[in-house]
């Protein structure tokens, strides 16, 4: 099979899987939906495993292969196949995002056991994996469209999963707004692009960019910033992030799989993608790595005050995602792909050790109730605790040689760069006490009732209460069922967590400065052409920044082990000291009420004006004054019935054909 | 004598083109000779059957008439077939077909008559053929009346309705005031020209009238103006929301689409063809008749509680949309406007097809709240209805999406940039409303936030009979499935519709 046939495979696994699912769920039994749409992806990936086989077995010059199946969209002007790009790129995105899928599927058949939506579950699960696929498969900007629009719903449909839950349905609907607003972004910027270059191939437009377009030209600019908004709305990056913590209301798996370690890394592929663009437009690329810096600070601060262990996990992938982002727009490709590939691993962990560890809570997620844990879950505590440190970028784990890489390219490039690169910085130390805050809170101190039962070998069972608003719900619909699970008495959980810890630990291997690099040199073909491919930090300065990386990581580490297992009358005093801080963390920096003055009450205001202006003046006729006069007397035949409105249309169509007439006359000689 | 026959000449009719036209002019007298026998077999059964029968030979005919390239005259001076005609008509018989199986069970039918009913519908599909075929004004005007005067009598169906009746007589009054307008237009573009062919007003535009001539361009305002209203684009619209509500079901979708897709395929004849010199002149007024339009149609349907009134909106917001394929006054524009008027008729179709089948069954009417837990209930019903919104909202993998392309493809390309950001964003915020139908038939058991303005609506409109549940509708089940069949299909291998309009595409020879 060549490997453009293996893609069009890792594409047809997982959408034959939800079609089965979505059809036949009436008659899977038991828990067979689950190993069917596990065993989708798994084919994915084995697929996505045989493109990388196909590829590497190419001389690098023909690694970049186009396969049609028909023609899409041809007109006239235009043609869009149904056709997929496979090259470094993509491949190395479809072995990320349908390895972790799989083994997150696989955590979800003991995650939703109990839920009545298991069936549902996993055929949206399923459609996800199919359209994230899609959109980096897709080698035309109509084909990503599709795709862009399509993991959207799937999102939508995911966060709003236990929708009985008032929460999450307005958590979707958020996300989904935003999601749309990026849509509309990108489908903006991609008409930009084909005005310019008459094409909606990638190959067509990177080839006419140089030739169209100056360096800097306005139209080029305003395409790639309208690329930004459609990339930033995905990846939750400032201005367009507040969906992202409101994400969390889904289940614990989606946040694991979405809002972790795929969807939201599609904005950094998009870029990625689109390098030769933004390389013509030095400008876009600065405002999208100065926003993407401003993201990594401002979410790892928030992190800090947050108190649902699952949000500061969101506001902590806001904060990497910051770092992926500064790296592919000032030209560190590689490194910020890296730091993306070995994200997914070690925050899908996370994100699967907090689900285990809110299963034993009875669905509370509030850190301040966690505490002790240690001893309970042994599984749980040593794979999160890898997670942990590999997010801390503790030395010689992966996210450790990832991230500096990113840093010491920003501050090699000099300049604002490098000021960037200072702040990065900063925020590795937040991003290192953040990370030792929840490990400690969760698994040190004394241990919480649900600890000491599940010492004894009982589950806690409390009552099922919404975390955001305390309101009690019943388990009919999910929350996720009547039972919790634990990754300690669930083997499919453990078998999802351990391969992911290894590779927190060692995914690092692949681009060891000096030592191994991998992963860039896979990718080279596609990034072959950039201006940046001779910018490249020395090994003694990428070594000196990983020093510097992992001092920072380890002081922090230490501070928040002080800080969180000794006194905690300190921590109080210390929260009222900074109570002013400590507030606007809380409320994440008021963006939330900011965009609810800007935004939200002018489009509820619009929809009013929809009614009250648009429909209801007519009824009343308020609008109309004297105009109403002139055609009265026209118009008496109707007055017995409805009086007002006929008249009110008669007037206005007579206002219409009046300032018609009146343009008309205006161009006339 | 013989100097006479000199003199007038009869002109050359090619009976083969005009065949279509004859089937669905006999097949309506046909009807209204058979309905006037009693008995439920005739009245429900062989009126229907004869009235599809005149539609589906029509079809047939006019598939065999298909042939790409410029126009032949079918009545010398005064018809024409094209592929733009012959492609409008598909989609008028097409409507036809579908309004036929939405009313056999619609109690209108028994209580206008079931002849006078389908004899109605067929002349108005008559007038539409004529109207979109039209190669002088004069044409156009007759087929413009013949079209409407069917209507006006069939939206006061209900005759002892007040709200039907109502409905009536506004369309009728407003619609006079249109056709007025037009006539009004047609007979100063008339002045302009000195001709009412529209080859011969094309040459003599730009040669011995100016583009810029007062006299011409007050002409093409009021035109304009008169279309805009069947046409349903704001500030003309204002009928639209009323009517549609009143009317009963079959009817009102069939003005939905049949009436739209008329409208359009004459302004575009008149526009792109007729006036296609001066669209420096008329393209920035139309294309702002089009901003307005996608703004208060969006803005006007987002508060409905009622069905009909939500969709009634929602085909102005669109037809701002396709006004703003017709502005460019390209070959590409053509193709895009006639492309997405397909996927429109599919898209309202399954859309009304949905709504007729719940208002017979629920207390709610047409309210928004009949579909409530369709999901459950009905999935062969929830499902295409779906379909349907996701589809004019724009969503991708559905003609829709491929409709809106192809028209923000043609207005960029065109130089309206502007005009494709319109219409991007007004799609974004008509998810506002289509979504929240959705939400309603698969959330419907909990809560989903309904406009919470006092409805404006009539009752169930038809005879809410106990028997008549989704299941025992089997002709409005298939009609919204295979619509949304349709939608979903065109959506994903849009090629055979892209070969069709390629083909319209050539109808005007000398458009770019």
């Amino acid at each position: 099979m060549s490997a453009t046939a293996y893609g069009w495979v890792v594409l047809a696994a997982p959408l034959v899987g939800m079609l089965i699912i979505a059809l036949g769920w009436r008659v899977l039994p038991g828990r067979s939906a689950g190993w069917l749409g596990s065993a989708a992806i798994g084919v994915s990936f084995l697929a996505s495993v045989g493109m990388l086989i196909r590829l590497l077995d190419s001389p690098e010059e023909s690694r970049a292969l186009v396969s049609s199946a028909y023609n899409y969209v041809e007109t006239a002007g235009f043609r869009a196949d149904l056709s997929i790009l496979v090259d470094p790129l993509s491949v190395f995105m479809c072995l990320v995002v349908s390895g972790v899928s799989f083994l997150i599927h696989l955590y979800s058949i003991s995650y939703m056991t109990s839920d009545q939506g298991f069936a549902r579950f996993f055929a949206y699960l399923n459609f996800f994996v199919f359209s994230m696929l899609l959109l980096i498969l897709a080698a035309n900007f109509v084909l990503l469209l599709v795709g862009w629009a399509f993991v959207g719903a799937a999102s939508y449909l995911l966060i709003s999963f236990w929708y009985r839950r008032g929460t999450a349905t307005a958590a979707g609907i958020k996300a989904f707004v935003i999601n749309v607003i990026g849509d509309v972004g990108l489908v903006i910027g991609a008409f930009l692009l084909f005005d310019a270059t008459g094409a909606l191939d990638y190959a067509g437009i990177f080839a006419a960019a140089p030739e169209v377009f100056a360096e800097n030209d306005g139209k080029l600019v305003a395409a790639c910033l309208m690329i930004l908004v459609g990339a930033f709305a995905k990846s939750a990056q400032l201005p367009l992030h507040t969906w992202l913590p409101d994400a969390m209301e889904g289940p614990t798996p989606v946040s694991a799989l979405i809002h972790a370690a795929t969807m939201v890394t599609a904005g950094v592929y998009l870029i990625a993608r689109c390098h030769p663009l933004f390389e013509l437009a030095p400008t876009a690329a600065d405002v999208g790595a100065i926003l993407g810096t401003a993201t990594l600070i401002f979410a790892a601060s928030v992190a800090l005050a947050a108190t649902d262990l699952k949000r500061v996990i969101a506001y902590s992938t806001m904060s990497q995602i910051g770092y992926m982002v500064l790296g592919v727009s000032i030209g560190a490709y590689g490194a910020g792909l890296f730091h993306l590939m070995t994200h997914a691993f070690f925050k899908a962990l996370l994100f699967m050790g907090a689900g285990s560890v809110i299963g034993a809570m009875s669905g509370i997620q509030s850190l301040d109730r966690m505490g002790g844990f240690r001893k309970a879950m042994p599984f749980t505590f040593v794979t999160f605790t890898i997670g942990a440190l590999a997010l801390a970028s503790f030395p010689l784990f992966s996210g450790f040689f990832s991230k500096d890489e990113i840093l010491a390219y920003a501050l090699e490039r000099g300049g604002l760069y490098a000021i960037l690169g200072v702040v990065g910085y900063i925020a590795a130390l937040l991003t290192a006490f953040y990370a030792g805050r929840m490990v400690f809170r969760v698994f040190f101190g004394a241990s919480v009732p649900e600890a000491q039962e599940l010492e004894r070998g009982q589950l806690a069972h409390g009552t099922h209460a919404n975390p955001a608003t305390g309101e009690e719900e019943d388990t009919d619909v999910g929350f996720p069922g009547a039972e919790h699970h634990i990754a300690e008495r669930e083997w499919p959980m453990k078998a999802a967590m351990a391969p992911l810890a290894l590779l927190a630990v060692v995914a690092g291997v692949l681009g060891i400065p000096g030592v191994t690099d991998t992963l860039e040199h896979f990718l080279e073909p596609t990034f072959e052409g950039s201006r940046f491919a001779e910018v490249h930090p020395s090994t003694s300065a990428e070594l000196i920044g990983l020093a510097v990386g992992g001092v920072v990581a380890i002081i922090a580490l230490a501070a928040a082990y002080r800080y969180f297992t000794g006194d905690p009358q300190a921590r109080v005093a210390t929260r009222e000291r900074f109570a002013g801080v400590h507030r606007v963390l809380i409320n994440k920096w008021y963006f939330d009420e900011i965009f609810d003055r800007a935004i939200v009450r002018p489009v509820a205001a619009f929809g009013r004006f929809g009614r009250t202006v648009v429909e209801s003046a007519i009824v009343q006729g308020v609008l109309v004054g004297g105009t109403v006069g002139i055609v009265r007397a026209g118009t008496s035949l109707a007055r017995s019935i409805q009086t007002g409105e006929l008249r009110f249309y008669a007037a206005l169509l007579l206002m219409g054909v009046s300032g018609l007439i009146l343009y008309f006359l205006l161009v006339s000689s | 004598m013989i100097e006479l026959a000199q003199v007038v000449q009869a002109p050359k009719i090619d009976y083969q083109g005009l065949a279509p036209l004859f089937s669905t002019i006999g097949g309506s007298l046909a009807v209204l000779m058979i309905g006037l026998f009693r008995g439920r077999f005739v009245q429900r059964t062989l009126v229907p059957a004869v009235a599809a029968l005149a539609l589906l030979v029509a079809m047939g005919m006019t598939i065999a008439n298909w042939e790409a390239g410029d126009s032949r005259p079918i009545i010398e001076g005064a018809l024409a077939i094209d592929t733009l005609a012959l492609f409008m008509s598909m989609l008028f018989y097409v409507t036809g077909l579908a309004t036929v199986a939405l009313s056999l069970r619609s109690d209108v039918q028994r209580e206008v008559g079931a002849g006078e009913y389908m004899a109605l519908l067929l002349g108005a599909i008559s007038g539409m053929v004529v109207l979109a075929g039209a190669e002088n004004m004069v044409t156009l005007f007759v087929g413009f009346e013949l079209l409407s005067i069917p209507l006006y009598v069939l939206s006061a169906g209900y005759v002892r309705r007040a709200h039907s009746l109502e409905a009536g007589l506004k369309y009728l009054v407003v619609g006079s005031v249109g056709s007025a307008t037009l006539l009004y237009g047609l007979a100063l573009l008339y002045g302009a020209t000195g001709s009412t062919d529209f080859r011969a007003m094309a040459i003599a535009i730009g040669d011995t009238v100016a583009v810029t001539d007062p006299l011409l361009l007050t002409g093409v305002a009021l035109a304009a103006t008169g279309l805009a209203f069947k046409a349903s684009v704001a500030p003309f619209h204002q009928w639209t929301p009323d009517v549609y509500e009143g009317a009963p079901t079959p009817i009102t979708s069939f003005m939905a689409v049949a009436t739209k897709v008329a409208a359009f395929a004459v302004t575009l004849r008149l526009f792109d063809y007729a006036l296609s010199d001066a669209q420096v002149q008329w393209g920035p007024a139309l294309a702002a008749l089009a901003t307005v339009t996608i703004v208060i149609g969006n803005a006007g349907a987002i508060a409905q509680s009622s069905l009909k009134r939500m969709l009634a909106w929602s085909g102005v917001a669109q037809a701002g949309y396709l006004l703003a394929g017709v502005v460019v006054g390209t070959q590409l524009g053509l193709q895009a406007t006639a492309f997405y008027l397909a996927a429109y008729l599919f898209m309202n179709v399954a859309a009304f097809a949905v709504v007729i089948a719940c208002e017979r069954v629920s207390e709610h009417g047409d309210g928004i709240e009949s579909l409530r837990d369709l999901g459950r209930a009905s999935p062969l019903l929830a499902w295409p209805m779906t379909i349907a919104m996701l589809a004019l909202a724009g969503f991708p993998a559905t003609a829709g999406f491929i409709g809106k392309f192809y028209l923000i493809e043609a207005v960029v390309a065109g130089d309206y940039a502007w005009l494709g950001i319109v219409i991007v964003v007004g799609s974004m915020i008509s998810l506002v409303y289509y979504l929240r139908v959705i939400a309603v038939m698969w959330m419907g058991r909990f809560e989903v936030e309904l406009p919470s303005f006092p409805p404006r609506r009539v009752k169930a409109v038809a005879g809410r009979s106990p028997e008549a549940d989704a299941r025992a509708q089997p002709e409005v089940a298939s009609v919204a499935i295979l619509a949304a069949a349709a939608t979903i299909f065109f959506g994903i291998v849009p090629s055979p519709l892209f070969d069709l309009v390629s083909d319209v595409g050539t109808s005007f020879g000398g458009l770019v």
